[in-house]
């Protein structure tokens, strides 16, 4: 058997790996204020310190800006997504980081973006805060609350819906000459992500530059630095890099299905190819453990196959 | 065939309980079924079919005339439609739970006491205790939509525990008496004594009301979001007072002499 053909787009080599992904539960929220800022404060504030499930308990970012005219009460508006390793752990964390940074932020209110599926508790759990004096209507088919809040009242739907069928860990690896040109690459994957909507890249800016391994010769520490992607430990530990390549960064996603995960990674590798050898790029690689990490597996070369015109390989 | 048209032959000469003229009552019967029920009338019975023609119809639902001495139209309704071409008597849509009734006239007293669900809409006016309770109930209405495009007349709302009711012209005397919870939505003026025993809910009025019950005080204005939100998620609403809501209303909370922490919101 011959080995797999290389797939070269644009000068950049797509490995012949895959990303492990894993279940998770997800959800949308839609946070409005009276103008774009302060929408983007609360919805910023709320997907903090969420880069991942190991250390943060959730995975969050912004989805989408909203225009006025589309949100529920005609204000600006942004989409979050948030997602948890079970369902029980988004009913605890959405509340309360709910209730920590929308609540708290000025004029905003707070509205389900995901229908069906389990509830998660928004108003529920929030309009204990109006102790008593908290008003429900239950119109239009949906029970919203208002708390009353120094600056006015707080507004939000009383429940969210949810989704199980979410998957978190979808990746790659973008391998650069140079640590600017690696960056660029990220960027451009990221804003060309970022038009896919019900994916998110919950890292900063979209972007993490500490991929890791399971585990560590720590006790205790559940990930560590994934030396093969390192260049400084080249020669040190074994390595995936080539010599011409200086940086590696890799863009992790969480999907509120795996057809927006696989939508996304496309779309961000075929803005990496889009810049090709000359700016920089070697090669876009995965990050798997083996196939024991998650039931998901996004083949890089099946992904890019529409993108390449080739014909993928079959089954791994 | 799936449905029925019941024309009057005759004004009626004596008051009929139309509450057993429900779409799922008479679904998969024929005409002459339909004919050969009897109905109460006056202080005895009287054959549907001496009192309505009987035609089976292509679409769903009844369509039933009216008059004035035809009480509990649609009531106890769960699905389907029922129209009435014209205007009935009381107690048109007590109890319903689901499905939906309009009324081309006006309605008597009593319409939608003690709904649960579904829609009516009234277009000309309706009498009193609209949505308020049924007899030997103590809570009125609890959920669903009453639409009247004209006035009613006193009691609107009485132990309102849930719902919406929209009254497109005024509403009389002693309105949102003992309000539970729910909204009420009147376009024109509110008549005096409203709000007595309010505990929660909201009314919404277009103008100051002339004279509420004692127990009222004024939180002041507010731009209020959630009305800009409802605005959006209650279409009628937002019809009601011409299309939009801006969010700004006065706050008046009571009725504090029964404790009550309701609200009468003055849109601007």
């Amino acid at each position: 058997m011959s080995a797999p053909a290389p797939l070269i787009i644009n000068g950049v080599e797509i490995r012949d790996s895959f990303a492990e992904a894993f279940p998770m539960a997800g959800t949308r929220l839609i946070i409005t204020a009276d103008t774009p800022r302060w929408a983007h404060t609360a919805a910023a504030s709320l997907t903090g310190f969420a880069t991942s499930v190991i250390g943060c308990g959730c995975e969050a970012a912004i989805e989408r800006e909203i225009p006025a005219a589309e949100t529920p009460d005609g204000r600006p508006g942004y989409a979050v997504l948030i997602f948890a390793m079970s369902l029980k752990d988004l009913k605890k964390i959405v509340p309360l980081r709910a209730g920590q940074c929308v609540l708290t932020s000025p004029t905003s209110a707070l509205y389900a973006g995901l229908q069906g599926g389990a509830a998660v508790p928004l108003g529920k759990a929030l309009r204990y805060f109006g102790d008593g004096h908290q008003i429900s209507k239950n119109l239009g088919g949906s029970r919203i609350w208002r708390i009353p809040v120094m600056e006015g009242e707080f507004v939000c739907d009383e429940i969210v819906g949810s989704t199980t069928a979410a998957v978190g860990g979808g990746n790659f690896l973008i391998l650069a000459r140079s640590r600017p040109a690696a960056l660029a690459a990220a960027e451009a994957a990221v804003a060309a992500m970022g038009q896919v909507r019900g994916a998110i890249m919950p890292f900063p800016g979209g972007v993490v530059r500490s991929g890791s391994k399971v585990g560590s010769k720590y006790a205790g520490l559940i990930a560590s630095s994934n030396e093969a992607y390192c260049p400084t430990l080249r020669g040190i530990a074994k390595t995936a890099l080539p010599a011409e390549v200086e940086s590696v960064l890799e863009i992790v996603i969480d999907g509120l299905s795996e057809g927006e995960v696989a939508d996304s990674m496309r779309a961000g590798i075929t803005a990496v190819c889009g810049l090709g050898a000359a700016g920089g790029v070697v090669a876009v690689d995965a990050g798997n453990y083996g196939g024991n990490l998650g039931p998901f597996h996004f083949k890089l070369h099946q992904l890019m196959a529409p993108v390449s015109g080739a014909t993928p390989e079959a089954g791994r | 065939m799936s449905g029925f048209r019941l024309t009057l032959k005759a004004p009626l000469a004596a008051r009929v309980d139309a509450s057993s003229l429900l779409p799922a009552a008479l679904a998969g019967a024929n005409v002459a079924d339909v004919a050969a029920r009897s109905l109460p009338f006056g202080t005895g019975t009287a054959l549907l079919g001496d009192l309505f023609a009987v035609e089976a119809t292509e679409q769903d639902g009844l369509v039933i005339s009216g008059d004035r001495r035809l009480d509990h139209v649609g009531a106890g309704m769960t699905a389907g439609e029922v129209r009435i071409e014209g205007s009935v008597g009381a107690a048109a849509g007590a109890g319903m739970s689901g499905g939906r009734l309009t009324i081309s006239g006006d309605a008597g007293d009593g319409l939608a006491a003690g709904l649960s669900g579904g829609r009516i809409e009234v277009f000309g006016n309706a009498g009193d205790r609209v949505g308020g309770p049924q007899p030997g109930e103590r809570q009125g209405m609890r959920g669903g939509v009453v639409s009247i495009a004209g006035s009613v007349g006193d009691g609107l709302g009485a132990r309102l525990r849930g719902g919406l009711i929209l009254v497109g012209g005024n509403a009389g005397t002693c309105a949102a008496d003992g309000l539970l919870a729910g909204t009420l939505a009147i376009a024109g003026r509110l008549g005096p004594g409203a709000g007595r025993g309010m505990k929660r809910g909201t009314v919404l009025v277009a103008t100051a009301p002339d004279a509420l019950a004692p127990g009222f005080i004024e939180a002041g204005p507010q731009d209020f979001i959630a009305l800009k939100l409802l605005a959006r998620r209650v279409p009628d609403l937002a019809a009601l007072f011409g299309g939009q809501l801006s969010g700004r209303a006065v706050r008046l909370v009571g009725n504090r002499l029964a404790g009550g922490e309701g609200e009468i919101l003055v849109l601007n």
